[in-house]
């Protein structure tokens, strides 16, 4: 038995099906990149997993940067918007996601929103691309000091692993020398960042205090749960002081179980992650005198510029400013003043022009972070020290480092390395 | 395989060729270029794990470990600026090969969850080493300063659609020298292990050795997955070797088919075409993808590519109930 149909076969139907449906996948993006007037923004981070604080604060400084800025009418008459994509902290989603916000959402500016091997995976596409790109969140020096990675519409908005250990350093020999903390140990997680961050910071504490000795190093791994083992060590070791690369959720479970073997009582605790606000609120019995570098904090510097981004960030986010909000905040700022001097042009080279070298005042203190030109990277950022307390704002009695000190040590740093 | 057999896999293989090259000069956004090259890449890693876990039986756990050892041996010589792409493919599927070999030597002697983990406990000693040997493989950050392309044989894969096109040859490539082994008296050997070792053992089948073999073969082929991302990303990372991105090739295996020869293809695709709506719309993907998945096992209770397959050839009984038994004969070696 034959069946026939009348008027339209399902063949047909089905081949009609397929056109709309490839239209839709790959056919609207030529619609939304036609829209000429708004200027996109791409931020590739991470928005899952674990570490999925890092980009959502990230996106909700951005998107208050740019809010801002088309609520006070845009430049030129044109808006802006930012296109945020999840790479779930994995490189080549990293890559393959920049490379679609730019490709096939018609994004004209990058900030890279990504942590560590992920900002390198941003750095080849963008680079690749040509694209102007300011990574915001790696920490990592080699990424723009080596000059193997230089890319002349790429830049760093973000504070880097040399730049913290001369503060670092500087600050805990002070610390070291007035109160006679001779021996050290230092529990960080174990990985690249944590073994390099942990090193340099003891390589600058002994060139400051060379009394200083380490008696013992323990490594926890990344993400772990439980730190007894390494806490219970510390406790037999009996160190004057502890430096630890520890941060996020971790050190949170790192602090709280130190408080249950009371190991801050006799002993100095240094930590380079613990600033962030939502971090120091996380911590159920947060114990009084840690020592932190800067991170964020709205009462450092106490500014009406300071409260005013504090405050308005806090409208937009679940969770106080972080470290990585400011960073991104201030690579907004970057990217607005470059718009601006340049009638909103989106030409990257002339934009990177613009950037190279430029100075802006942002809320977070000093006379302005500058972009330096010769590396592309930002310097005179905040780079204090400060000793936590039990209630908000969490850290106070702040002390800064000289920035002079910190390049004069970045320059040895640099040749040491082969990077000068 | 028969020679016709073979002339037509050699038809479909140059006309599914042709296709993949006309797509970007028929959708030129750049995008879709990119989509196709990342799916050629986790598609021929399913695809190599296939030819264990479908073909042979073998669950590996591990097979991310030649996928990555293909993306580092091969940035690491292009960074050496001493070899040619070709050059450097080939001396990394070699070097991946003669790995597997190694690995493969002391894993196919045990079975089932057994021979699941010690392949997930390699991967695991193989991401490490790539962790901690920070002055070669640049540690948890990865293969850093990017992977240079210097032009061949008048092919400059700098320009995009040179690239995509290139890895639409080598991965055509790896599908045909895969459907060959499907299909040869090695497969079936292959097939004969996977239901009955104990009939194979007896009829005189040197067991180890096969299971050897096809271990070796698939650590090659997964290798070239590993060179084609490294292409085009530009580098070559850890993640690319950890336990995860076996699991999702698995997933792949699962959600296409395990049976079907194209199935790992067909769940690359429909895996990365759902991840790559949903993070466009909502962050909480894994939600999304688990629910969608959880639809697929608990509703169709086996691949989509095998619920299609099924399907259409129900029909064809239905239309023809004389020629039910030919078909369902013929879907073994179907496509």
């Amino acid at each position: 038995m034959t069946k026939t149909t009348k008027g339209i076969s399902r063949r047909r139907v089905l081949k009609g099906a397929g056109a709309v449906a490839g239209l839709a996948v790959f056919g609207t993006p030529h619609i939304a990149g036609a829209q000429a007037k708004v200027i996109k923004i791409a931020l590739p981070t991470i928005l899952s997993g674990r570490v999925a604080i890092l980009g959502t604060s990230s996106r909700s400084a951005v998107q208050l940067a740019f809010n801002q800025l088309n609520d006070a009418g845009g430049i030129n008459g044109r808006k802006f918007e930012v296109v945020d994509r999840d790479s779930k902290g994995r490189p080549d989603e990293a890559a393959k996601v920049t490379r679609d916000l730019v490709n096939n959402d018609g994004c004209e500016i990058v900030i890279d929103g990504e942590a560590s091997s992920g900002s390198f995976a941003v750095h080849e596409v963008v680079r690749d691309l040509g694209i102007l790109c300011l990574h915001t969140c790696s920490e990592t020096s080699s990424l723009t000091a080596d000059p193997k990675q230089f890319g002349k519409n790429v830049f760093r908005c973000a504070r880097q692993g040399i730049h913290d250990a001369v503060a670092g350093g500087s600050y805990a020999a002070k610390i070291a020398k007035e109160k006679g903390l001779k021996k050290w140990a230092t529990c960080s997680p174990d990985y690249a960042y944590g073994r390099d961050n942990t090193a340099e910071f003891l390589q600058y504490a002994k060139v400051f205090e060379p009394s200083i000795e380490v008696v013992d190093q323990l490594w926890p791994k990344l993400f772990a749960p439980d730190y007894t083992e390494s806490i219970t060590k510390l406790l037999q070791v009996k160190p004057q002081a502890v430096y630890s690369a520890l941060w996020g959720g971790d050190l949170v479970a790192f602090i709280e179980q130190s408080n249950l073997y009371r190991l801050f009582a006799n002993t100095a605790y240094f930590s380079g992650g613990l600033g962030d606000p939502p971090i120091l609120s996380a911590i159920k019995n947060l114990p009084v005198g840690l020592n932190t570098a800067y991170r964020y904090n709205k009462t450092f510097p106490n500014s009406p510029e300071n409260t005013a981004f504090n405050d308005a960030y806090v409208k937009v986010a679940p969770n106080e400013p972080t470290n990585w909000a400011w960073q991104n905040y201030a690579a907004a700022q970057f990217i607005i003043e470059a718009l601006r001097r340049t009638n909103a042009s989106t030409d990257s080279s002339v934009l990177a022009k613009e950037i190279a070298g430029m100075t802006v005042k942002q809320p977070f203190g000093g006379s302005g972070i500058t972009m330096r030109e010769s590396d592309h990277t930002i310097i005179n950022y905040p780079v204090a020290w400060g000793k936590t307390q039990s209630k908000a704002p969490w850290v106070t009695d702040y002390v800064d480092t000289e920035w002079s000190k910190i390049l004069e040590f970045e320059k040895q740093w640099k040749k040491e390395k082969g990077y000068a | 395989m028969t020679r016709s057999g073979m002339l037509r896999d050699a038809v479909i293989a140059i006309v599914a060729l042709a296709v993949l090259v006309a797509i970007p000069f028929v959708f030129t956004k750049p995008s879709l270029r990119d989509f196709l090259i990342y799916v050629m890449a986790y598609g021929l890693l399913a695809m190599s794990l296939n030819l264990l876990v479908g073909l042979t039986g073998l669950v590996s756990f591990g097979h991310a470990a030649f996928f990555v050892s293909g993306a580092y041996m091969f940035g690491l010589l292009m960074q050496s600026g001493n070899v040619s792409i070709p050059v450097a493919m080939l001396i990394t599927v070699a070097g991946t090969a003669m790995l597997a070999l190694v690995i493969g030597a002391i894993c196919v002697r045990l079975k089932e969850i057994y021979f699941s983990f010690i392949t997930l406990a390699f991967q695991m000693f193989i991401h490490s080493i790539i962790l901690t040997w920070v002055s070669l493989t640049g540690g948890d950050q990865g293969l850093r300063g990017g992977i240079p392309r210097p032009p061949f044989l008048g092919i400059d894969l700098g320009n995009s659609v040179a690239l995509y096109i290139f890895c639409a040859c080598v991965f055509m490539i790896c599908i045909v020298v895969m459907r060959q082994i499907w299909q040869s008296p090695f497969g079936y050997t292959l097939r004969l292990i996977r239901d009955n070792p104990n009939r194979a053992n007896y009829l005189g089948v040197d067991i180890i050795r096969m299971k050897l073999g096809i271990f070796v073969i698939a650590g090659a082929m997964a290798s070239v997955a590993g060179m084609l991302l490294a292409l085009f990303v530009s580098g070559a990372y850890p993640e690319f070797g950890f336990w995860t991105t076996s699991g999702e090739a698995i997933f792949m295996i699962m959600l296409g088919s395990s049976q079907l020869f194209i199935g790992p293809i067909i769940g690359a695709i429909l895996l990365r075409l759902l991840e790559h709506f949903v993070s466009i719309y909502t962050e909480y993907h894994g939600l999304v993808l688990g629910l969608v998945i959880l639809a697929i096992v608990l509703g169709l209770r086996r691949g989509v590519a095998d619920f299609v397959v099924e399907w259409i050839e129900r029909r064809k009984a239905a239309r023809a109930p004389a020629t039910t038994e030919h078909t369902a004969c013929a879907k073994e070696g179907a496509l």
